[in-house]
């Protein structure tokens, strides 16, 4: 289970392999069968991915509607650049700036809530942005969205390199990710991200401790957004235009079956394991059949039967069983604690 | 007067179209009521049913094989009538394989039951367009329904208004099992405090079972009726699903009679907006629905339950 130990190491060893196999993606991906876009679409979605199981994995708030600031990120930095004509930097800026601004908004009608309530009420507040969004065309250029967003040059003060390239658009995100993981895990290993993980456990026991429960859940919930705005605003740059359909439902629910297939229930890593699977299969069943998204919601549906912590969690199992380590199984704890507390 | 005079006719729609809201959402109602589970997949299941109500008024020839003329020969009232009978029997089927595979779920987090429905509600979605293709159809409806007629200066279609005497006979006959009869008393209970329910010796898996395959079926019932309405393509799901979820948040989770007049008030926001701002009629019901919960958290008719934790 997602816990974070008394002191945890800056830089473990697992975040080492991650970005040894980040940094090094471009040089083997030609010899593996893959290509550079599909590296740079798996780390914007890892981005998202992290970002949003800050929301629920670690503080147990299931959001529905997480799409909408994936979206209000990508027409941020879409229309910056469109009409103030701001380069990268200006750009990503906007993007969270606008994504973040729009979640503490959500957050506010959101941070009373809980369980099913909490859940519900996400669904009704993306589909208001994604409502929005189609209709406002003087805005958003309604369903076709924004378009022609071409990529900018990258200022780096002594020197610009252009980001048409996939291999350095890729660099770019990649560096931007490893940022985005650094942060991450440090803030989870931090005081404030005991605080939210306890809210997870046992909300009611987190107020008594003298934790103001609404305020860190409004945080957390516009933290979540910030990141999911930095990941628009990449998309955005990626893919050359904005549009509704990834603020759509069907869309949010995609992100929310990529952490749990990956184990963000009980890893850090469970998003990123749950992201690359995801793509992986869509390329690779989407290359065998058109219906490939039946046969993902299908290899979903056995995962939440069968492995309801995914990946991460089969791994964990596993490794246990092998190297003949025992820690006390956490669910099992848990789910006491909850009944005490129900 | 003259103002109301002018909105009468909205109202009317409105009203209409609150019932059918509320037909909708009385099976996802039931379910999360008694299962404590939100089932995403309900508006799968309405979709699914619609489809297959498509299948039993005009199916492929070549399946019936020998039968088909004689089949065809049923006169159109007929065969509706029996995609109303079948097509819920159906989809209730397919309910109780999703309770099937939900039951593993239970006891563990409420958010893998959710999660598992919105699986399945991408599996029953890919799998019509599998089947029907992404195209649009349309569910053909009896001459006897159809048409148009005129009441003051005013075009009403015959359709809608059997739609929403359907659904208010739906609600009536929902309601009365659920008031007047023993296993309507159980579910009730069993919304109330399943565990107790259990404690009484009622087989608890199975009550859940047959409430899931009754809110699905309830489901398809909708599906059918409001697809002529709104047109049937494989995501017409989701489109049919949200007011629901709005509908049952607005009224109070598991509460019967918040949905009903959840769904009326949903409707009648969206009809006397749609008066004045075609485009953004549904928005009202997102700020409808946000201006009642600020005020009243659990919803009109809520109270607490184990669902907040």
């Amino acid at each position: 289970m997602l816990t974070a130990k008394g002191k945890a190491s800056l830089v473990p060893r697992q975040m080492l392999v991650f970005f040894v196999i980040l940094f090094s993606f471009p040089f083997w991906s030609q010899s593996v069968g893959l290509y550079d876009y599909i590296g740079i679409e798996i780390a914007i979605w890892i981005i998202y991915g992290l970002g949003y199981n800050l929301l629920l994995g670690y503080t147990g708030l299931p959001s529905f509607g997480h799409g909408a600031f994936l979206g209000i990120g990508a027409y941020g930095y879409g229309l910056a650049h469109l009409n103030l004509g701001s380069g990268v930097w200006t750009g990503l800026i906007i993007a969270i700036a606008a994504a973040s601004a729009a979640a503490a908004l959500a957050a506010c009608l959101l941070s009373h809530r809980r369980g099913i309530y909490f859940a519900l009420l996400t669904i009704a507040i993306g589909q208001i942005f994604w409502f929005v969004s189609i209709k406002w065309h003087s805005l958003t250029g309604g369903e076709d969205g924004l378009l022609n967003i071409l990529r900018p040059e990258l200022n780096l003060g002594v020197t610009s390199i252009s980001l048409k390239s996939n291999v350095a658009l890729y660099y770019l995100v990649a560096i931007l990710l490893a940022v985005v993981v650094l942060l991450l895990w440090r803030f989870l290993h931090s005081p404030f991200g005991s605080v939210i993980q306890t809210i997870r456990m046992n909300e009611t026991r987190a107020r008594f401790l003298g934790y103001r429960v609404w305020l860190i859940k409004w945080t957390v919930f516009t933290l979540s957004g910030a990141f999911a705005g930095l990941a628009g605003g990449l998309f955005c740059m990626t893919q050359e235009s904005a549009y509704p359909d990834i603020m759509s439902l069907h869309a949010s629910g995609l992100i929310v079956m990529m952490v749990l297939v990956g184990g963000g229930f009980v890893s850090f890593w469970g998003p990123v394991i749950g992201v690359v699977v995801f793509f992986m299969a869509r390329d690779l069943l989407g290359s065998i059949t058109e219906t490939w998204l039946l046969w993902y919601g299908l290899l979903f549906m056995a995962v939440m039967v069968f492995e309801p912590e995914g990946v991460a969690g089969m791994w964990d199992r596993l490794t246990r069983r092998f190297f003949g380590q025992f820690p006390p199984a956490p669910d099992t704890k848990r789910s006491t604690q909850e009944e005490l507390s129900t | 007067m003259e103002l109301l005079h002018g909105l009468l006719p909205h109202i009317v729609n409105g009203f209409a179209l609150g019932v059918l809201f509320a037909l909708i959402a009385l099976g996802f109602t039931l379910i999360v009521g008694v299962m404590e589970v939100i089932n995403l997949a309900h508006g799968s299941l309405f979709a699914l049913g619609a489809y297959i109500a498509l299948v039993v008024i005009s199916p492929d020839p070549d399946i019936l094989g020998a039968f088909a003329d004689s089949y065809f020969s049923l006169p159109l009232v007929v065969r509706y009538a029996l995609a109303l009978l079948v097509a819920p029997l159906l989809v209730a089927a397919v309910g109780f394989g999703l309770e099937i595979c939900l039951r593993r779920t239970y006891g563990k987090k409420k958010e893998y039951g959710l999660l598992l429905t919105f699986g399945a509600a991408l599996v029953i979605e890919e799998t019509i367009r599998l089947f029907w293709g992404p195209a649009e159809q349309s569910l053909q409806i009896p001459a006897q329904i159809s048409g148009a007629f005129i009441a003051g200066d005013m075009i009403y279609s015959n359709y809608r208004v059997f739609a929403a005497l359907f659904g208010i006979c739906a609600i009536a006959v929902v309601w009365l099992f659920l008031d007047r009869t023993p296993y309507g008393s159980i579910i009730k209970a069993g919304a109330h405090d399943s565990e107790m329910v259990q404690a009484l010796g009622i087989n608890l898996p199975r009550l859940r079972l047959l409430v899931f395959g009754f809110g699905a079926g309830l489901a398809a019932l909708a599906g059918i009726i409001l697809t002529p309405i709104w047109g049937l393509r494989p995501h017409v799901g989701v489109d049919a699903v949200i007011p629901a979820f709005l509908i049952i948040v607005l009224g109070g989770i598991g509460s019967f009679w918040g949905a009903v007049a959840g769904g009326i008030l949903v409707g009648l926001a969206v009809g006397i907006t749609g008066a004045y701002a075609t485009d953004w009629s549904i928005l009202s019901m997102y700020l409808l629905l946000i201006l009642v919960l600020t005020f009243r958290a659990r919803g009109l008719f809520g109270k607490k339950t184990v669902l907040e934790q």
